[in-house]
């Protein structure tokens, strides 16, 4: 919910005012800080059992200080006044060493606003009560998989932006997360392990009724026992939506983010309005979404978040650059600080997406080295099926894949109309042709 | 350093069941450079207060970021900690004993390495070495440099006596360098330097790694005319870096105790060969070959004092790292491998210091025993998984053709079956080498070292055909 500006908690308030005043009695012309107070609790599963309750509240302080464009930043967890003075002294120094950067600098004024979503407070006993459903769900439905933990996370904090110019933003956040890792295992034999997270706002929510859920504890029980095969060809490869957000990320850190923008090497700094992906490929970076509980209602740099397409039918639209970013290049500020990625559903069935497969693999999982700034990438194509004649036939492992990820998007030929929500993605499945795919 | 307010609190207060408390700093600092710009100039700490109870084996844990002589300040995350460790127990009902005693101690470690440095100290240092590779080295499109200092001091008191306070340094300075190839795409080659101890004994000044940065761009440029390899499965020798990541993701993920539990191949292959005889690796606590460990530890987040954990002896699976609970699940001693990343975490089983034992042979021999195959000379990251399956990424390798080097070769990866790979080792190397700039993930992120000779095998190549 966005409302005018208003802090709860006044320690927070009280903590950036006194740093943006010794930011100023120092001597600096421009200063900024984020101030937070949080609690997490935590239900915990390891070693085969409910194992630890756990609670972590935390206090956050960091700070940026400019003079003469040179710049000096600290991070402390104290809201004392004398924690904070020593702080403040500690970036005042920095910045005395630093050279100039003409491109640095704070936000400018804007409207200010306070935003808030979600419980303050964990519902310990519903915690506990979702992981002990899904542990007997899974037990009944797929009793051949082995958690090697599952944490149900309840996070709640208030966080507060401000700067010498005026600025104030705050975001007071609750909401529930849970993440695990699992395999399958029977008779000696074990699958890969493969793992979800999902973000939601109530504990009573039944985890294992997700078709997500399903689908991935499904897969790897028909994966404990797989095949390998000799040589290599090229072939077709389905992404599946988890997959997808690790390949996104990487497009996004390689082609269009701070990195590869300032220093040079990305080969799409020159392609605003160009085709650089399939028609197919409609990809959004969103500050606030149904159903996407952990997209973030404020920038890292001190703006009110909005959400902004990537690429349009295949053609680039916009990079993911910070404010620093794009003082640095001359391109725009991005309108978010992305994370939280949508990728516009297609009009295929996802059967369809299969289908039309003659010879090639689906991969839920891809474990690879960081690619190249070329964008060049190759790894393991873990939790994945052998697709023969456009049907599954056969859990594989030790399959790789190489190729690059700005041909990937561009030789992406379908886009299935199912997509799944973790609560931080929204994504389909896709599947590109043309990849090599290399076995034993 | 941490100032002790914890022996007042146990002082007045005591345990009430086994507890552990702990007050941590980390303290850390990064300065980064791009093309002569600089990004990131931070500094910052985090420092904290946390307790862990155990009721009937049933744990509760709680953390606070007000670390000071308020001892009901400390009295209220204990009493957090042993309410839910209550509330668990009231639920779970597993009826567990307490762990068993050991003897009380105390201890302290790692102190003499406590230098502080400025942040114009590494700002220094950055400044100088972006400008020796701004004029030498003309052919490269982009140069990054990131200096970095994560020091962990952690102060621990636990119901059975142990008194431990330990600081331990670490810092590190990686180089990034992008050129291009013949087709105008950019290819890059990062390098790292440093490890264990503070930033001013490991970079007392900057002239001593341009050495190291003339290598680095003459490697750069091989890679920009180099080759992609040959997909499949190819002989190749991985020096040390690979070999320590081997070590750590391919084997020391699987024969952690809560991954054995949860069904990795770890568990049906114990006192199994799985690996050539050649083949000995141990997971280091705190000393090897006569020198100091890169991330040493002598007394775990438990309290329990650390000792090597020996896991495949002549290529045989013989053991397992541990805490205390599932130590006292499989009959085995706890050797000091619960730790903990930050104030507000929680001890997990975590390696050390993993490391491929020395053989006997020579690096040039074994490169000369090589008739169509790769040198594979750095990694980048790896991951491991619980049937053994790994991967992990070379940037930098050449080719071997009758026994002798050839021409570089582009980013790839390696992957294979731990214990596969590992019994078709038939050389290894006489001569060590550790890595220590790597973060381990598993819940939290935490400094481990690895370390290993070079080692030939037979594995996956993840090229282009």
């Amino acid at each position: 919910m966005k409302q005018v500006f208003e802090v709860k908690d006044k320690a927070l308030l009280e903590a950036a005012e006194l740093i943006l005043a010794e930011v100023k009695a120092i001597g600096a012309d421009d200063g900024e800080t984020w101030v937070s107070r949080s609690a997490l609790t935590e239900v915990y599963y390891e070693l085969a059992k409910v194992s630890m309750v756990r609670t972590v509240f935390t206090d956050k302080v960091s700070l940026k200080l400019l003079k003469d464009k040179r710049k000096g930043s600290t991070t402390l967890n104290s809201f004392a006044p004398e924690d904070i003075r020593l702080a403040v002294q500690e970036a005042w120094q920095a910045a005395q060493s630093a050279a100039p950067d003409e491109a640095e600098g704070i936000a400018e004024l804007q409207e200010n606003l306070s935003f808030s979503a979600g419980d303050e407070l964990p519902d310990l006993n519903a915690m506990y009560g979702q992981l002990d459903q899904l542990l007997k769900d899974v037990r009944q439905d797929f009793p051949k998989i082995s958690f090697d933990s599952i944490g149900i996370e309840h996070n709640f904090g208030e966080k507060l932006y401000a700067n010498t110019n005026g600025v104030r933003l705050s975001d007071r956040r609750g909401y529930y997360q849970l993440s695990n890792m699992f395999m399958a295992k029977e008779e000696g034999k074990t699958s890969s392990f493969n793992y979800f997270a999902t973000v939601y706002e109530n504990p009573a929510d039944r985890i294992c009724e997700e078709n997500r859920v399903r689908r991935l504890l499904d897969e790897s029980q028909r994966q404990i026992v797989t095949e390998q095969f000799a040589g290599s060809f090229e072939g077709d490869v389905v992404i599946t939506p988890g997959c997808l957000t690790d390949i996104l990320y990487y497009v996004a850190d390689t082609y269009l983010e701070d990195g590869a923008l300032i220093s040079g090497t990305s080969p799409w700094k020159d392609k605003i309005g160009e085709q650089v992906a399939s028609p197919l490929i409609n990809f959004e970076l969103v500050a606030e979404y149904p159903e996407l509980p952990g997209a973030s209602p404020l920038s890292g740099d001190g703006f009110v978040a909005e959400n902004m397409p990537l690429i349009e039918q295949g053609v680039l639209k916009n990079f993911s650059l910070s404010r620093y970013g794009a003082a640095r290049t001359g391109l725009p500020r991005s309108k978010n600080s992305g994370g939280t990625y949508v990728l516009g559903n297609g009009d295929t069935p996802l059967e369809e997406v299969i289908s039309g497969v003659e010879r090639g693999i689906v991969m839920g999982r891809f474990s690879g080295g960081q690619p190249g700034p070329s964008g060049d990438l190759s790894g393991v194509a873990k939790n994945s099926f052998l697709i023969e004649n456009g049907r599954i036939t056969k859990p594989l492992s030790e399959v790789m894949i190489s190729g690059n990820l700005a041909d990937m998007l561009r030789d992406t030929v379908a886009v299935s109309q199912e997509r799944e929500n973790s609560g931080y993605w929204l994504l389909p499945w896709i599947r590109v042709k043309g990849v090599t795919i290399s076995g034993k | 350093m941490l100032q002790d307010f914890l022996q007042a609190y146990v002082n007045k207060y005591g345990f009430s069941g086994y507890t552990e408390l702990r007050a941590q700093q980390n303290r850390n600092r990064g300065v980064m450079m791009l093309n002569g710009s600089l990004t990131a100039n931070n500094s910052g700490t985090s420092r904290g207060l946390s307790a862990r109870v155990v009721k009937g084996g049933a744990y509760g844990f709680a953390s606070g970021t007000g670390y000071g002589d308020d001892l009901e300040a400390i009295a209220k995350v204990v009493q957090t900690a042993s309410s839910h460790a209550a509330f668990l127990d009231s639920r779970v009902q597993r009826g567990k004993p307490e762990f068993p005693a050991i003897a009380a101690f105390s201890r302290k470690d790692g102190f003499e390495h406590d230098v502080p440095v400025e942040q114009s100290y590494l700002l220094g240092i950055v400044d100088e070495l972006d400008s020796y590779i701004a004029e030498r080295f003309p052919k490269l499109l982009s140069r990054r440099i990131f200096a970095r200092v994560l020091d962990m001091e952690k102060l621990l008191y636990t119901s059975d006596g142990v008194v431990s306070h330990s600081y331990v340094p670490r810092s590190n300075v990686y180089v990034f360098m992008t050129t291009q190839d013949k087709d105008g795409q950019p290819v890059e080659l990062y390098d790292v330097m440093g490890g264990y101890g503070n930033f001013l004994n490991n970079f007392p000044n900057a002239q001593d790694l341009f050495g190291k940065l003339e290598k680095q761009y003459e490697q750069v440029i091989l890679k920009a005319e180099g080759v992609y390899a040959k997909p499949g499965i190819q002989t190749v020798i991985l020096d040390s870096d690979l070999a320590g990541i081997l070590a750590h993701e391919a084997v020391g993920h699987t024969v952690e105790a809560d991954f054995v539990e949860t069904g990795s191949v770890g568990g049906p292959m114990f006192g199994k060969q799985v690996a050539s005889e050649k083949v000995s690796l141990v997971d280091i606590a705190h000393n090897a070959f006569g020198k100091l460990a890169p991330v040493p530890v002598f007394v775990d987040d438990e309290g329990t004092l650390a000792q090597d954990q020996m896991l495949i002896e002549n290529g045989i699976l013989t053991g397992y790292m541990h805490n205390k609970e599932s130590a006292l699940k499989y009959g085995h001693m706890p050797n000091g491998n619960a730790r903990a990343y930050d104030f507000s975490d929680e001890p997990l089983i975590r390696m050390r210091n993993t490391c491929i034992l020395p053989g006997t042979d020579k690096l040039e021999d074994m490169i000369a025993s090589v008739e169509d195959g790769y040198y594979f000379t750095d990694m980048n990251n790896g991951q491991a998984d619980s049937t053994g399956e790994f991967m992990f990424g070379v940037p930098m390798g050449f080719e071997i053709k009758n026994g002798k080097l050839g021409r570089a070769v582009k980013d790839t990866t390696v992957s294979g079956v731990a214990f596969e790979v590992l019994k078709t080792a038939d050389m290894v190397s006489d001569t060590v080498t550790w890595t220590n700039s790597g973060m381990c993930g598993k819940k939290q992120s935490i400094p481990v070292g690895m370390g290993g000779p070079a080692i030939k095998v037979q594995i996956n190549v993840g090229g282009r055909s």
